[in-house]
């Protein structure tokens, strides 16, 4: 009897999403989701520290300010170390002073943007850059 | 057993090379140092394999240090690359982070911060097999 060839389907894409206001994570779910992710929502640090232990994320957008200013870069880096494929960029007030910059190479962040961008913005930039960084990385032959 | 780490530093001031390397060399590192980004290019192509590269950011030419931070990108392992600089803009840390370095560290430089960031980067690298 023949055997019809199963296809190969690729495991969905998941997205972390933390953030403090509703509406921005709302808008950045539904965004995510209508390019192909699950994506998870935390509204604090307990709920995505629950996350992580419970998802393997590939792409995450974290708010620099949850509770307080900065208090986000922290998670941002914990995200990198846990996930270190992963697409861990930050919503920050400026995403153009040295300050903010620096924050985003010292907790391992990809990218930073304007908290006041549009979801579709944010969400664009970083498909391409998970796409680019998708194409540049090449077999690992040991 | 605790592999000997190795470092590449590179600043065009004499004094801060020799003040790096004793404070490695005091933290168990086998240092080696580059004056300009010139020798330090050869060093990562000739030399082989450093733990860390820690590079100036102006030197004969402003923002030189970032062509250090690109070639020891693609050094196989990848060390762990640390940028210093007196003379940062939002252009220069845009760049570094564009380019994908591990650490940036503002002069006057917290030793204290700098070697627990490198410290721990290291460790990071050797444990993931990321390098």
């Amino acid at each position: 009897m023949a055997r019809t060839p199963q296809k190969a389907t690729r495991p969905q894409r998941m997205a972390l999403i933390v953030h403090s206001d509703m509406g921005v994570l709302s808008n950045l779910q539904s965004t995510l989701s209508e390019n192909g992710f699950t994506a998870i929502i935390a509204r604090d640090l307990p709920t995505a520290l629950l996350a992580i232990t419970h998802h393997y994320f590939d792409v995450a957008i974290v708010s620099s300010q949850l509770r307080e200013g900065g208090d986000g870069w922290p998670l941002a880096g914990v995200l990198h170390l846990v996930f270190p494929r992963a697409f861990v960029s930050v919503l920050a007030p400026s995403n153009g002073d040295v300050l903010t910059l620096q924050s985003a190479i010292n907790y391992g962040v990809k990218e930073v943007y304007k908290e006041s961008s549009p979801a579709q913005e944010v969400v664009g930039a970083i498909l391409a850059a998970v796409d680019l960084t998708s194409k540049n990385q090449k077999p690992h032959v040991q | 057993m605790t592999l000997k780490r190795s470092i590449l530093l590179v600043d065009d001031e004499v004094s801060i090379l020799r003040t790096l390397r004793m404070v490695f060399e005091h933290e168990g590192y086998d240092v080696a140092t580059a004056e300009n980004s010139v020798q330090a290019l050869a060093m990562l192509t000739k030399n082989g394999h450093f733990d860390a590269v820690i590079t100036d950011l102006n030197m004969e030419k402003e923002d030189i240090g970032l062509e250090v931070a690109r070639a020891a990108m693609n050094c196989k392992p990848k060390p762990a690359i640390v940028v210093c600089t007196g003379f940062a803009s939002a252009n220069n840390t845009r760049a570094a982070l564009d380019i994908g370095i591990d650490y940036m560290a503002y002069k006057p430089v917290e030793l204290e911060d700098l070697i627990s960031a490198l410290n721990r980067l290291i460790s990071r690298y050797r444990d993931s097999g990321e390098k």
